[in-house]
């Protein structure tokens, strides 16, 4: 059997294509595939069980000092529930700070970079890459599952993706570094930023960017290397291709998304109100009046 | 980078929960699956708690409870695995399309066999441990390798069959059995080696996937349909689209770079979408129409 497969792989690889016969149309990278990491292994036990066990010590330490000289049981009995939802933050926060610290470390060792590397083990790019995922995904499964919206954000911030706390990332599924969001950015449910993907033999790494009011739609996916301007829209159920460029104002949809119509309820035209005379069909704009000083206004 | 709540998709519940009374399963599963832990904490309390210097009981005690989170998933899988052979070996379960209704023996067997696996699937499932996924599902028959990286999407647990390294993307779905109208259809989905599958995708029962090949984001593919070796598909149903030559050596450098991009654009934006503004010719409606018949033609011919 072993013997039949070697001749068959010899076999394909003599079919495979010419290099130098390789066209534009070959090269171009517009599909996108997923980001999930591509070999789950029994090694990475060995970054969540210290992880685990320091932040389960300083809970356990909380829970020694509340329980070790009781006087009253009623008392501790009726601040159960209270202790319980400290010791729970406490975890959470403390899982959130080691992992943040053997971020740093792993990051001192080697440095993370955008660009294409080979997704084999042996190549170090790609074996720190599954390592750092590994790190912040213990932290990010507590956050999720904790039901304080803007803690995960907290943790986004710290593990590196540059956003503020008007926009959320709560129902998204997100990669954790090489994401720069601007303001009051709105991510659908269950959509997906990627700044990482792996296509065939290759990683490859880029910065997203989203600008500004920017909006995606729930299910959506987005490749790495998106540029997202001011006031874009992208439709629910579509997705960017890597190096994708949206202009701003404009509602982007399909698969890969493509140019549908420009947006009509930018920032600059939120002071206008479409009013409709349903007698005559006629629509026209009203200027709607903002009770908001003139000096303030270009931070509504 | 881990799941939300709003991508853990799963198989439609109402199609599983056929009676009630198959909640005894559920019950005898976790009380049978939870007994072992209590041992666990029982020995280690034994072991280590001392009334006047309990500092080594709360040292480990974080290891315990993340070992006895292991031996819950473990335990479940064990006594579901009992619990299934004993409902495989009453009726066996095989692929076909079936009635959905109680009076049909595979349809009433095949919710039994999902109940019976929702806990321990569910529980594995629901830590952020990789491996515990495929661990589950390598008990329940599902033929996968343990590195694959199937924990992001949700995969059917009977009927599909996995090569090596394959990439499930997040939320993606793998069926191999799907409820249409009355019937409730069941065939065996088969996934080649180094197939990627991108986020959202969805793959359907009878799906057969050739090796290398790569099947993208927010597509679908048909009851029955044949992706073949090394070709790149996308689409609602997935098309062919280009082949995938990213297996190469030595493409660092050239990969993604595109000279005319314009062009490029343009001669996808006719594959992808077809514009509802866009006017068509009389010539090009009766072709459309009759393409179309002919696969539907097809499609009757060939059946389920």
């Amino acid at each position: 059997m072993t013997e039949e497969k070697e001749t068959s792989e010899d076999e394909d690889l003599e079919k495979s294509i010419v290099f130098d016969a390789l066209s534009d149309s070959d090269m171009a990278l517009d599909f996108t595939t997923s980001s999930a990491i591509s070999r789950v292994n029994i090694k990475f036990l060995a970054v969540y069980v210290p992880i685990f066990w320091v932040s389960g010590l300083a809970v356990s330490t909380y829970l020694y000092a509340s329980t070790a000289h009781v006087e009253n049981w009623f008392i501790t009995l009726l601040l159960l529930p209270l202790n319980i939802i400290a010791m729970y933050f406490i975890f959470i926060l403390s899982c959130l700070l080691f992992s943040k610290l053997m971020l740093v470390l792993v990051n001192l060792i080697h440095k993370p970079k955008e660009g294409i590397f080979k997704a084999e083990i042996g190549d170090t790019d790609y074996e720190f890459w599954m390592l750092r995922i590994e790190l912040k995904k213990l932290v990010l499964w507590l956050m999720r599952n904790c039901p304080l919206p803007y803690i995960d954000a907290l943790a986004f911030r710290w593990f590196g993706v540059k956003m503020d706390f008007s926009s959320h990332l709560n129902d998204t599924w997100c990669d954790v570094e090489f994401i720069k969001m601007g303001r009051k950015v709105t991510i659908g449910q269950g959509a997906v930023v990627m700044s990482s993907m792996i296509v065939g033999k290759y990683l490859i790494i880029k910065k997203v960017i989203l600008g500004d009011y920017a909006l995606v739609g729930g299910h959506s996916t987005i490749a790495p290397g998106t540029i997202m301007g001011d006031d874009t829209v992208i439709g629910a159920l579509s997705s960017t291709t890597y190096d994708q460029i949206l202009e701003d104002g404009w509602i982007y949809f399909g698969i890969p998304a493509i140019k549908l119509k420009p947006t009509k309820f930018k920032r600059h035209e939120r002071d206008f109100i479409v009013k409709r005379d349903v007698d005559e069909a006629k629509s026209f704009k009203v200027q709607h009046e903002v009770n908001i000083d003139e000096d303030k206004k270009d931070k509504v | 980078m881990s799941v939300p709540n709003t991508m853990r998709v799963g198989p439609f519940v109402p199609t599983i929960l056929l009676r009630k009374r198959y909640l005894i399963f559920y019950f005898v599963l976790i009380w049978l699956s939870l007994i072992p832990v209590l041992l666990e904490f029982w020995w280690y309390w034994r072991l280590l708690w001392d009334w006047e210097r309990p500092i080594h009981f709360f040292i480990y005690l974080a290891f315990i409870i993340f070992a006895m989170y292991l031996t819950v998933v473990f335990t479940s899988v064990i006594f579901a695995k009992l619990l299934l052979s004993l409902v495989k070996w009453r009726h066996k379960p095989r692929e076909g399309t079936f009635l959905r209704d109680i009076s049909d023996k595979d349809y009433r067997f095949w919710c039994i066999r999902n109940v019976i696996k929702r806990w321990p699937v569910w529980i594995a499932h629901k830590f952020p441990f990789p491996f515990l996924d495929n661990i589950a599902l390598k008990a329940f028959g599902v033929k996968t390798s343990i590195h694959n990286s199937l924990f992001e999407g949700w995969v059917d647990t009977e009927f599909i069959e996995f090569g090596d390294n394959v990439v499930i993307g997040q939320g993606s779905i793998v069926q191999s059995a799907v409820i249409v109208g009355n019937l409730l259809i069941i065939r065996k989905t088969v996934v080649g080696n180094n197939v990627r599958i991108g986020s959202h995708a969805f793959i359907m029962p009878g799906t057969k996937i050739g090796d290398n090949s790569v099947l993208a984001t927010n597509s679908v593919t048909t009851v029955g349909q044949k992706l073949e070796e090394g070709w790149i598909y996308v689409g609602v149903p997935a098309k062919k689209f280009k082949k995938n030559v990213f297996f190469q050596d030595g493409l660092e450098e050239v990969l993604g770079h595109v000279d005319n991009v314009e062009k490029l654009r343009e001669k996808y934006e006719k594959i992808y979408l077809k514009r509802s503004d866009e006017k068509l010719t009389r010539k090009e409606k009766k072709r459309s129409m009759e393409e179309r018949k002919e696969l539907e033609k097809k499609r009757l011919e060939e059946g389920f």
